[in-house]
């Protein structure tokens, strides 16, 4: 049985390896992380809309002249507002956002570790 | 005249809804153990009358009755049928219209469901129920009516949205619609449960099949959705963690917990305050979504129709259930000894609950800080895929571990499973990955964990399946939905990681050269069609690894009504990877800008919710047998 399972992802695996390339570069990955302002819910990725268009040759001006990434976003945030990043920067204003969960998640953990220690055995009852 | 007759058809069932509530409040007092005869007669009603009211409207629009504002807003007569049908629902007031008929259909399948039995708590829930429908149908007749009239009758519609006209999207709305608004069916049965002080073994059989039935359909309802925007919307992808998906997804997880939750209740009376609250929560939840989705406060792909007036009634609405579920709930709150024993099943489904309510806490946060921030500071800030993929990922990994690991624990035992099987599942999980998965970019630490605990719970699942098959128990569907969830995560991650994209600008003739694909634009041609003119590039792929040729067509879409231009993307889809193209002009040029992209395993992805939401089927249909 075991070894069935191995035969089969292994030949997945194999296809996976083979194709393996990737033509993605720089220049998209931060294109699919800003918002097309003029259009609704849309990355400048996947716009055609004149600003997207604009947009698109500042990163490519950016990345030419050396800038990073980061400061590629820091660029345009300064420019457009927060709102043109889909990733919300790391600040003061946005700790709710980024903090929220994991103090919710410690909460439920401390909620299940007194459940479970709590000893009212159902048995003896 | 259909404005007339389906006025009248939605008023007769607002009557009788109204009368069994009222009827409902004098039959509670009476001692007789039988619910009387005309309860099945007025629900049955009710069903026929909200059902003639929509197949009015359905009507309207296949016969283009533009003497119907609604009929006129959202269609055309030069649109195919098909989505003259589908238009029915394609827009707010038709879309409210089949929300009411799910509604007064799982109204009346409670009723019958197990006839004869705990007639008050069923008499109860009626009551709850048809308060809300009469509330949803209040709603239709003052602020969304579909049957408003328009006169003079104009002799054209002003068209649907293209973008809806797609076969996807026909079917997606009724699917999610039975989803989260068939939870309304267990939000009132819950209150009812409360007030009756029913048992909570008796609670949990009533309204499990409900809540599987919920569930199933809203998976069902989100994979549509995804395939829709996969290959309508042009950018390649299936999920943004837009506003929207949300939404529908904030449901699911409430879902999940529930019917995991169900189980200790079914087995050990245990969680029953639980189990109540996320009954409710289910359905506050929905509608919720539908609040931010109808209201047009959020900014999303999905914002085709949207109006304040609307927003506010369903927040008038919203703000009535939650006070009157948490009146209820401090009211008749159920006293309960919980007893839980560390590793024991039942102390898995909690951990399931706790991760839910976490991952939907994420989801939750992620889609309305964005409002307060706007509210309080003026500020606007956007939350897109990175901050869930961030926030998320790390925690997929414990999870896809407990999902495999807590099916074989045992009910009331704190015993360990076969620890030496489990390493060694998980140790040849590890050396697939190590072996066979090359990546070179992006396979961090936590993406190549979760491909190592995916494919754990793949094996997992199916040791599971072979064992339950060879002791002939037939009760696979845990097993069916936790092996399409591993396939999920696995075949997402991959897609993740393998998926190309390419954008360059081509002319007629040209040909691209890229390191695994050459692209040729072979001809452009114009063609009429009847409710749209399209351009569509001929586009010769080859694949020069393995000597493959493929034709890819994507169009330019000019509609005629309304006037929208839409890309269509042209896909070649294999079971393995799928190549995807989608091309659009540039102004004043000669020149199209064009997307090439591969995306492997789309096509598994789709099949792996199939396998989720079909294990939930699959135990719909065992309890019909039984």
């Amino acid at each position: 049985m075991k070894n069935y399972f191995k035969i089969i992802t292994s030949i997945i695996f194999l296809i996976l390896s083979s194709n393996c390339f990737s033509d993605e570069n720089l220049n998209y990955k931060i294109y699919k992380n800003l918002r097309c302002l003029v259009c609704q819910g849309q990355t400048i990725a996947d716009s055609n809309s004149d600003f997207a268009m604009t947009i698109k040759s500042v990163v490519d001006d950016k990345v030419k002249d050396g800038m990073k990434e980061n400061e590629i976003y820091n660029f345009l945030a300064d420019k457009y507002g927060d709102w043109i990043l889909y990733k919300p920067p790391f600040k003061l204003k946005n700790y709710i956002l980024w903090f929220l969960p994991y103090i919710l998640f410690f909460l439920g953990g401390i909620l299940l570790l007194l459940i479970f220690l709590k000893k009212t055995p159902l048995s003896k009852k | 005249m259909l404005s007339k007759i389906g006025i009248l058809s939605t008023l007769i069932s607002t009557i009788l809804s109204f009368l069994l509530v009222y009827q409902s409040f004098s039959e509670v007092k009476s001692k007789n153990n039988i619910i009387s005869k005309k309860f099945y007669y007025l629900s049955f009603y009710q069903l026929l009358f909200i059902i003639f009211s929509f197949l009015i409207l359905l009507f309207g629009y296949i016969f283009s009755d533009f003497s119907l504002i609604n009929v006129y807003e959202n269609s055309h007569t030069t649109k195919p049928l098909f989505y003259k049908i589908t238009g029915t629902w394609g827009n707010h007031e038709g879309s409210l219209l089949l929300w009411i008929n799910i509604m007064v259909l799982f109204s009346f399948l409670f009723l019958v469901y197990k006839k004869n039995t705990e007639k008050k708590f069923k008499l109860f829930t009626l009551i709850f129920q048809n308060i809300l429908i009469l509330f949803f149908l209040i709603f239709l007749l003052t602020n969304s009516n579909p049957f408003s009239e328009i006169y003079p009758a104009p002799s054209q519609g002003m068209g649907l949205n293209p973008i809806l006209q797609d076969p996807a999207l026909g079917i997606h709305p009724p699917l999610l619609y039975l989803g989260f608004v068939s939870s309304s069916i267990y939000f009132s049965a819950a209150l009812a449960s409360l007030i009756c002080r029913l048992e909570a073994n008796v609670f949990a059989k009533f309204i499990k099949l409900w809540v599987v039935i919920s569930w199933s359909f809203q998976t069902l309802g989100i994979l549509v959705g995804s395939i829709w925007a996969y290959y309508e919307l042009g950018w390649g992808g299936y999920w943004f963690w837009d506003p929207v998906e949300n939404s529908s997804l904030m449901p699911w997880f409430l879902m999940t917990a529930l019917f995991h939750s169900l189980l200790v209740l079914e087995k050990k009376n245990g969680l029953y305050a639980w189990v109540l609250i996320l009954s409710i929560l289910t359905f506050i939840m929905s509608v919720t979504g539908t609040f931010l989705v109808r209201s047009g406060i959020l900014n999303s792909v999905h914002t085709f129709a949207n109006d304040p007036s609307r927003g506010l009634f369903i927040l008038i609405f919203l703000a009535f259930m939650i006070s009157m579920s948490l009146i209820i709930l401090f009211k008749y709150f159920p006293n309960e000894k919980n007893n839980f024993l560390f590793l024991s099943k039942e102390s898995f489904v909690l951990f399931n609950n706790w991760f839910m309510i976490f991952f939907l806490t994420v989801v939750l946060i992620g889609t309305l800080y964005p409002l307060f921030l706007e509210v309080l500071s003026k500020e606007k800030v956007s939350v897109g895929p990175a901050y869930y993929n961030i926030v998320l990922a790390p925690f997929i990994v414990p999870f896809l571990f407990l999902m495999s690991y807590g099916p074989q624990s045992k009910w009331f035992s704190s015993k360990l499973v076969d620890v030496k099987k489990m390493f060694f599942i998980i140790l040849l999980s590890f050396s697939l990955v190590f072996i066979f998965a090359n990546f070179e970019k992006d396979s961090s630490f936590i993406t190549t964990l979760i491909l190592v605990f995916s494919i754990y719970l793949i094996l997992q699942s199916f040791l599971d399946l072979y064992t339950s098959i060879k002791n002939n128990s037939f009760n696979l569907s845990r097993s069916i939905s936790h092996l399409g969830f591993g396939m999920l995560i696995f075949f997402i991650s991959t897609n993740n990681i393998l998926s190309t994209e390419s954008n360059f600008n081509l002319k007629v003739g040209e040909t691209k050269k890229l390191t695994n694909y050459s692209i040729k634009f072979n001809n452009l041609k114009i063609l009429k069609e009847k409710n749209y003119e399209t351009l569509v590039g001929n586009f010769l792929i080859t694949d020069i690894k393995n000597y493959k040729e493929e034709n890819l067509k994507p169009e330019i879409r000019v509609y005629n009504q309304p006037k929208i231009v839409t890309y269509e993307s042209s896909i070649k889809s294999k079971i393995l990877s799928d190549t995807y193209l989608t091309m659009s002009n540039l102004a004043g040029s000669e020149f199209y800008s064009i997307r090439f992209q591969t995306k492997p395993f789309m096509n598994l992805i789709w099949i792996s919710v199939l396998i989720i939401s079909a294990g939930g089927f699959l135990r719909i249909l065992r309890r019909e047998n039984k």
